[in-house]
């Protein structure tokens, strides 16, 4: 693949921006990790640790094993709720599948939080049996599948949609829709829901909030438990974590053969309306069904209203807010921003297969899936020096960590996008004289505006709910709002602290309300 | 493009410290809901604003003493006010506590701070039996922290992971009092017992309340939150006739070349004055160290109590020690 | 005799826009059908209304005996009317392979393994595919994968074939040889087919019968004599200017064979 998209003068504009991004990736995430196992040479006895140690191995297969769980059942809701609202007749399909994914957007622990107002021992349906059940294994795999199903389903959805219509007419000229659903449509989405089921298997498996709420062991903990514990061994804790990283390099080399395998037909020209697959006489238990997860989703949310208002929390809440959601909206947004302007950069070369994409990828995925509490020693370590000290003692720190953490959302949602836009438009471009920065800001932004207005979006929300990056090293005095939550909990009263995790909740949606609405209305 | 980086730069700055105002920061492992409130009082009295940092359910966060070790070539803060006396001996052997006697620290008692200024002891809490009187008859009640390994409390029993909080340090406490093999054996006979391990001192008052244990071990804070929320509790302070009750003094440290010395000292002679002991005697049920102060009905001041014999450094040293054992004991 | 296909009165309306506009057109089993017009004009509209892909506002669309839609309910659905399509982008599934896109219908009527199997293989060799089963689409050729969309609407046995401008992206040369194969296969089989093109030398290289639509309505029908005594419209009479011009496409002396 020559081309103009490869010529001298467009190449080195596109490194240069490359470096830039990536440099950017680089200082929020690897450099700290590296600076800390160089610093730390007991790093290699805790990698050694989990190889040689049976406990440490027990508890990695244990918590391999529950995420597997976590991923299976969220795939099980997820999947048919994907089909159903995307492709089927059920009444009302959109509002249902936003208020069940609108949780999504939220920390799992403030969900877990609601659960418990619930089903605790003094829960509104609780007592000894549900409460046993609650903090258990059996609670972490139900809880964190309901509150990451819906990243299934909206995967799905998106696959769905995505998919070239006239394959599905072709299928229903020639079978029931139910055949259509199962042996065409879904291996012809199975990108979506295969990236779904590793996006999940992941969240799941680096979630320590929730475990340690119910009283579960996992595997973070055990990093977590080497700097939160008394003797303070970060390197250790990091060699824990390199075969977590092995891990995961393994799952991207996995997700990399399956992608390149088959290019199937991605946004396909959308010839006329298609109509949605009739139901027939199950519409109705479908209807039922999908409106179901909705309201399942939204459950511990009420719990937490109720716990609020029954106990005056929400005229005490007030004094405890602070700037605390300001805090939260500015960083996040900042850093959305970076995150996207990286995403454009990276995302473009992954997805042109050009050199230097796919390592930047990469570490976009590893920076994702390191354990907070590691990622969040690092970045102490490499920035609090005294010439760094304007970012350090600022927002500024928190900015940097959210961007290492959170780049991978704007790298794989822009790249997916820019695979999807034809090559010869860069192409045209490149021969009329456009240099990469041109094209980049001519070409693909004004054409892909809605799309990377989602990105960002989903950069911001997952910014705001970010919990346990920021606890490490928030600047004194401007806690975010999901931190504030978090501290006070601890023997806060249990009203005020359900409260806060309502405002959070507000602010979600207001953000996500007030951004999905504007995107919307830009013409297609 | 420039308007987006002007805006951000705005945002940016808007959260560093001002030059202009006096300001202090603070690192706390007292519970927000009881610090803030302290903090505020400060300001409004001295004029200078305070930034704190909180520490989370014990276990959740690495820490706010990690972060200062984290921290240490350049520290952040001024002030540590830890919930416990010991961690602060793992700053002060790593050389990063600037010693200060404050006038503040006259009326405190001797025993319970540093001789050379290094760390001053302030309200404490103690670590105490919360019992379910619906589930756990008169006479039966458990008196001695001996009991959570008594068979007949089997699995019936909770304390606090002892990896993490005010738990690390009674373990400590109890291996410096009895010896390395003493209480291994009783620690082992706990998990033979059937001790249920909670994830904080929050979480076994959460236990002992809704009746899913019968008694646990947690901080006399925690216990008088179940008694506020009208549980049907009894708080024992333990082993009156033997070991006695560990003590724990919240304790105040000034570290070495913060950003704001002067105001830290302040701060630390805020924090060791009466007016803040009784403060916390009332919103936390903090015991005040002071004679006379008043407190609320069911905290007792600490001279009215049976305390254990401690040497708060010697148990710094054991917390070190039996780390990499305590982890393996909790399987971690 | 009853007509395979035909629609009587057929309008179907998005809006304010008439895609279809009382259309009535019947298709006598065994012929071949050209359906021609303009780009919009309906062609494809009409084809989804046979297949009961759209559901018409108004009109009749029978199938044989059968009526399979009726003043906009579908009596019909679209897996059980029998019918076989070839899509202007082919929409081979390319998850399955050759073997796999022939045989999904096939398993979907519940024909046994067998001879699902049987049918396939005569099918694929009668293309000239032979050897490619398991290959997938993504493998091969723009050629082959015409001549797998052929085979796949054919192996159904169906009672009539749309196909829908199923030429429209070949190279010349191929596309010589691909109408010849359209040719004796439906000359073979006694198929009804209704085959949608722009270009009238293509039609006639395939059909009996011709239509043509202009903004959701036909025009004109009936054999070539017929339109080229009375071209009904200005584009009739351009298509046959273009017909003209040049030899039609496969067969010398221009004058289309008739199906027996």
């Amino acid at each position: 693949m020559g081309g103009p998209l490869r010529s001298p003068a467009g190449r080195r504009e596109r490194e240069v921006a490359l470096s830039a991004a990536g440099a950017a990736l680089l200082l929020g995430s690897v450099a700290p990790l590296a600076s800390l196992l160089v610093q730390e040479g007991s790093a290699w006895r805790g990698a050694l640790d989990v190889l040689t140690d049976a406990s440490i191995f027990a508890l990695l297969v244990r918590s391999l094993a529950l995420s597997a769980l976590v991923t299976a059942l969220a795939l099980s809701l997820g999947v048919p709720l994907g089909v159903l609202v995307a492709r089927t007749d059920v009444a009302a399909p959109w509002p249902a599948a936003l208020l069940h994914a609108f949780p999504m957007f939220l920390p799992p622990f403030l969900l877990a939080l609601g659960w418990f107002h619930l089903f605790g021992a003094k829960g509104l349906l609780g007592s000894a049996a549900t409460s046993s059940v609650f903090f258990s294994a059996a609670g972490v795999v139900l809880i964190l599948a309901v509150a990451f199903a819906p990243v299934v389903t909206a995967l799905v959805a998106l696959g769905l949609e995505s998919l070239d219509p006239s394959l599905e007419e072709a299928a229903r000229v020639a079978a029931r829709p139910l055949r259509v659903v199962t042996l065409i449509l879904l291996p012809a989405a199975a990108p979506a829901w295969l990236l779904s089921a590793i996006v999940v298997f992941t969240l799941a498996f680096s979630e320590l909030a929730v475990p340690m709420f119910l009283r579960v062991d996992v595997f973070p903990a055990a990093v977590f438990s080497r700097l939160g514990g008394l003797d303070y061994a970060p390197g250790e804790a990091l060699g824990l974590v390199l075969p977590l990283l092995g891990l995961a390099l393994l799952l991207l080399a996995v997700e990399r053969r399956l992608a390149g395998a088959r290019s199937y037909a991605v946004l396909g020209l959308r010839s006329g309306r298609l109509e949605r697959l009739p139901l027939g006489r199950w519409r109705g238990a479908a209807t039922l069904a999908v409106w179901a997860a909705a309201f399942l989703s939204v459950a511990p949310l009420v719990a937490l209203a109720w716990r609020a208002a029954s106990g005056g929390g929400f005229s005490q809440a007030g004094g405890w807010l602070g700037g605390a959601p300001w805090t939260s909206l500015s960083t996040a947004a900042i850093a959305a921003t970076i995150i996207v302007a990286i995403g454009l950069v990276v995302g473009h070369s992954a997805a042109r297969r050009l050199g230097g994409g796919g390592t930047l990828d990469a570490v976009s995925v590893l920076a994702f899936v390191a354990p907070a509490a590691v990622l969040g020693v690092g970045l102490i370590a490499l920035w609090n020096r005294p010439g760094l000290r304007w970012v350090y003692g600022s927002a500024g720190i928190l900015v940097v960590g959210y961007v290492a953490r959170y780049a991978v959302i704007g790298v794989r949602t822009l790249g997916a996008l820019i695979a999807q836009t034809p090559l010869h438009l860069e192409e045209a471009a490149a021969a009329a004289g456009a240099g990469f920065w041109r094209r980049l800001t001519r070409v693909l932004l004004p054409l892909h505006a809605r799309g990377i207005g989602f990105a960002w979006l989903l950069a911001l929300v997952f910014c705001l709910r970010d919990l346990e990056l920021a606890v490490l090293f928030y600047p004194p005095g401007r806690q975010p709002l999901t931190v504030r939550i978090f501290t006070l909990e601890a023997n806060g009263p249990e009203p005020v602290v359900a409260a806060l995790a309502l405002a959070h909740v507000a602010m979600t949606a207001v953000v996500l309300g007030a951004g999905g609405g504007l995107l919307w209305r830009r013409p297609a | 493009m420039r308007r987006a980086a002007l805006i951000g730069t705005l945002l940016l700055s808007s959260g560093c410290g001002g030059g202009a105002a006096p300001e202090v920061v603070v690192y706390t492992s007292v519970d927000q809901v009881f610090s803030a409130p302290v903090f505020q009082a400060f300001e409004r009295e001295a004029g200078i604003r305070v930034r704190a940092v909180f520490d989370t359910e014990e276990t959740k966060s690495t820490g706010v003493l990690n972060r200062l070790l984290a921290e240490a070539e350049a520290p952040q803060a001024d002030v540590f006010w830890s919930g416990d006396p010991v961690r602060p001996f793992l700053l002060i052997r790593r050389g990063l506590i600037e010693p200060y006697v404050s006038p503040e620290a006259e009326g405190l008692p001797a025993g319970l701070r540093g001789e050379d200024g290094t760390w001053t002891g302030v309200a404490a809490r103690a670590r105490v039996l919360l019992v379910n009187r619906g589930v756990v008859p008169e006479a039966e009640m458990p008196r001695s922290v001996r009991d959570l390994a008594d068979p007949r409390w089997a699995g019936q029993a909770a304390i606090a992971n002892p990896l993490f909080g005010t738990t690390t340090m009674h373990v400590a406490a109890l291996f410096a009092a009895w010896g390395d093999v003493e209480a291994r054996v009783f620690l082992e006979s706990l998990k033979a017992n059937g001790v249920r391990i909670a994830s904080s001192n929050g979480e076994v008052k959460r236990l002992v309340v809704s009746g899913e244990v019968a008694f646990g071990l947690t901080d006399t804070d925690d216990a008088n939150e179940a008694r506020k929320e009208g549980a049907d509790v009894e708080v024992v302070y333990p082993d009156p006739e033997g070991l006695g009750t560990l003590v724990m003094p919240t304790t105040i440290v000034l570290i070495s070349g913060g950003p704001n010395p002067e105001p830290g000292r302040r701060l630390v002679d805020f924090l060791l004055s009466a007016e803040v002991e009784r403060r916390m005697a009332e919103s936390a049920a903090h015991m005040p160290l002071r004679q006379g102060v008043p407190t609320p009905d069911g905290v007792p001041a600490i001279p009215e109590i049976r305390a254990m014999e401690v040497d708060y450094g010697r148990v710094a040293e054991e917390m070190e020690r039996i780390q990499p054992w305590l982890r393996e004991w909790v399987g971690l | 005799m009853t007509a395979a296909v035909a629609l009587e009165g057929v309008t179907l309306a998005y809006g304010d826009r008439k895609a279809l506009d009382e259309v009535t057109l019947s298709v006598a089993p065994g012929e071949v059908l050209a359906l021609l017009g303009p780009s919009a004009s309906g062609k494809t509209s009409l084809l989804r209304a046979v297949l009961g892909l759209a559901v018409p506002t108004s009109g009749t669309v029978r199938l044989g005996e059968e009526v399979a839609t009726r003043d906009g309910c579908l009596l019909l659905r679209p897996e059980e009317r029998g019918l076989g399509v070839v899509f202007q982008d082919l929409a081979l599934w390319p998850h399955l392979t050759v073997e796999g896109n022939l045989g999904f219908g096939l398993a979907a009527r519940g024909v046994p393994r067998r001879e699902a199997v049987g049918r396939i293989a005569a099918m694929v060799r009668r293309v000239g595919l032979a050897g490619t089963e398991r290959r997938h689409p993504g493998d091969l050729s723009g050629g082959q994968r015409q001549r797998v969309a052929i085979a796949r609407a054919l192996v159904l046995e169906p009672r009539a074939v749309l196909l829908d401008e199923p030429l429209a992206s070949i190279d010349v040369d191929l596309r010589r040889d691909l109408l010849a194969l359209l040719r004796e296969l439906f000359a073979e089989g006694g198929t009804t087919a209704v085959h949608v093109t722009h270009d009238l030398r293509e039609a006639v290289a395939v059909a009996s019968c011709f239509a043509v639509m202009e903004e959701g309505r036909i025009v004109q029908q009936g054999a070539l004599d017929d339109l080229r005594r009375a071209p009904a419209t200005p584009f009739v009479g351009s298509l046959l200017d273009d017909l003209e011009g040049r030899m039609p496409v496969g067969e010398p002396g221009g004058e289309p064979r008739r199906v027996p």
